[in-house]
């Protein structure tokens, strides 16, 4: 008969043993374990082993959908095992079980044979942006805030300000269209992988519902200069100093932006916070 | 009137909020009287989760039900988690905050399940200790609920009802009795669940949970994927008698049908201490345990249809 046994190492040994199946501490089991009349002290375990394996694998494939209907059900399960015993859950909320998924996936991929784009690219690049989806669909939003409108703006002010973005504009590059592969694998399709082609996304939430716009590379540069920090005068000047198009319809841009919610304020170093 | 000696509201007959629901429920008035959430989906939520939520507590009182409390662990309490969870029950005026009598990891880890204690002396002054800590921060009665379990201790030295019985008496805590969770255990522990409803203290139930379960032939699985079946009726039928105040609560996790089949069956659940019931329709799932293999292979989805609940997460909605 085994010593009494405090509760820390109880908890300590069953924890090991759901988690990994077979491993250290498997041949304890009938010491720990009642049978039940159906059943034996391990396949009683076995519950919560399966148990622990198959909850965790359906929250990553509801998160990844995409990423799972591309690899098939197999190799998802084999990614999210793989993931799992890396990064084993720390938080309280199954929100954050797939926040590492992509970085992980990116960090096993195998070894490049070139350097042009490939299939672990385009994977990386779908559970990255279904993980941006899941962190602008319940991150800070604006839909209680009222509108910015630029026009408020003086002209003279335009060159020190500083735009605001909403906590929910995310900018994102990518290797490949994912936006268009996740997209139609929702809508219930199965999509082939598509040629690799830079895909720049605005990605953002009005409504509560998660938007994503491809712009160009253009676009994206600027934008991506404001979302730092950049003054307008500024960013313009070095996107101008960057890029070789002299014509760039900065205007339309502009009014897009404010169209689409991107921004909620101002600072200028005149008039302070003008959101 | 007070449901117990807790003083806690009498809120009648509720259903889980979960988001399959969402548009159906800002459009449509619910045939229920109040809803449960999953507190740790709304702790962190500024998305359509909470927006949701904030829609539906101006019209209906909310409870929350964690899954992460984690009483039994032997890990230190999370202040942080439960600094949330309080502002959470004071933002939407949460008619009461529960969790499940259970430990969801150790080591700084959450298995995301509601793994059993030994029941036990040691296991009774731990869990009391951390109630009354949890009931300080929370300035509310914790109620704990009775989760399905799986696996016996052979460090158990007494049933769950008088672990129960123990913990409420020492605390004052309120008690969430699941009715499908006893029927569920006392298939896998072989007890009596007549026994079970009748020695748990009636005067500290505050609130049943209802669920479809999956019976696996050698055991059953709390899934949460179908009706309530005839023999919980009858369990649920002899806990209302004792508990007559207490509110109840239908949990419907997977296999989520339109909100009128919930509906439905929360009908059944008013009509079930006014008459005897006829036998419902209803049937219960079927699985089969899979062998302990030393490692998981990569078709380990399709053999591990029944989980356990919880498994409740948000999906994003992406236009």
């Amino acid at each position: 008969m085994m010593p009494a046994e405090s509760l820390a190492q109880i908890q300590r040994w069953m924890q090991a043993v759901i988690r990994q199946p077979g491993g250290d501490g498997a041949e304890q089991i009938a010491e720990r374990i009642l049978p039940s009349r159906a059943l034996s002290s391990r396949e009683r375990l076995q519950i919560y082993a399966n148990a622990y394996a198959a909850r965790l694998l359906e929250v990553l494939a509801g998160e990844f959908p995409a990423l799972a209907a591309i690899v098939g059900e197999e190799l998802f399960a084999e990614f999210a095992f793989g993931y799992l015993h890396r990064h084993p859950s720390t938080s309280y909320t199954l929100a954050e079980l797939g926040a590492k998924f992509p970085q992980h996936l990116a960090e096993t991929r195998p070894p490049r044979e070139t350097d042009e784009p490939d299939w672990a690219d385009f994977l990386v690049d779908l559970a990255t942006l279904e993980r941006l989806y899941s962190e602008v669909f319940d991150g800070p939003g604006t839909e209680d805030t009222t509108p910015f409108v630029l026009g408020d703006l003086s002209p003279d002010d335009w060159p020190q300000c500083r735009l605001q973005f909403a906590p929910c504009v995310r900018l994102i590059r990518l290797r490949y269209p994912v936006h268009e592969t996740i997209t139609a694998v929702r809508r219930g399709k199965q999509p082939d992988m598509p040629a690799a082609t830079p895909t720049c996304l605005v990605v953002t939430r009005r409504e509560y519902i998660v938007r994503r716009q491809p712009v160009t590379e253009g676009e994206f540069r600027l934008l991506s200069l404001l979302h730092g920090g950049a003054t307008v005068g500024d960013a313009l000047s070095q996107w101008f100093t960057e890029s070789a198009d002299d014509s760039p319809p900065i205007r339309e841009w502009f009014q897009r932006w404010t169209a689409a919610g991107y921004f909620v304020g101002v600072t200028t170093e005149s008039a302070g916070d003008l959101s | 009137m007070p449901a117990s000696q807790l003083h806690l509201p009498a809120l009648g007959f509720g259903v889980g909020l979960r988001t399959a629901h969402f548009s159906y429920l800002l459009q449509h008035p619910a045939e229920v009287d109040w809803f449960e959430i999953i507190s740790e989906n709304f702790l962190d939520s500024h998305g359509r989760p909470r927006h949701v939520l904030d829609r539906i507590a101006e019209r209906y009182p909310i409870v929350m039900h964690g899954v992460s409390l984690s009483i039994g662990s032997t890990d230190p309490l999370n202040f942080d988690y439960l600094r949330k969870l309080k502002r959470l029950a004071d933002d939407v005026a949460a008619a009461w905050v529960s969790d499940h009598l259970c430990w969801t990891g150790v080591a700084g880890l959450n298995t995301h399940d509601l793994l059993p204690l030994p029941l036990n002396e040691e296991s009774l002054a731990h869990v009391t200790g951390r109630v009354r800590i949890v009931q300080d921060i929370l300035e509310r009665p914790l109620v704990l609920e009775n989760p399905s379990s799986y696996v016996t201790f052979a460090a158990s030295t007494m049933p769950e009802w008088e672990f129960l019985s123990r913990l409420t008496d020492a605390t004052g805590c309120g008690l969430l009795l699941d009715v499908n969770n006893v029927f569920v255990s006392a298939t896998n522990h072989d007890f009596d669940p007549v026994e079970f409803i009748e020695r748990v203290p009636a005067d500290r139930v505050v609130q049943f949970h209802l669920a479809g379960h999956t019976d696996c032939g050698t055991h059953r699985i709390d899934t949460h994927d179908g009706p309530v079946i005839d023999p919980v009726w009858e369990l649920y039928r002899l806990a209302r008698s004792r508990s007559p105040q207490a509110a109840t609560l239908l949990e419907w996790d997977a296999r989520i049908p339109p909100f009128a089949v919930l509906e439905a069956e929360i009908a059944k659940a008013r009509a079930a201490d006014s008459r005897r019931r006829e036998p419902s329709d209803a049937t219960e799932s079927s699985g089969a345990i899979d062998t302990l293999g030393p490692q998981r292979s990569g078709s380990a989805r399709r053999t591990y249809e029944a989980v356990p609940q919880p498994a409740v997460c948000v999906t994003a909605e992406v236009e």
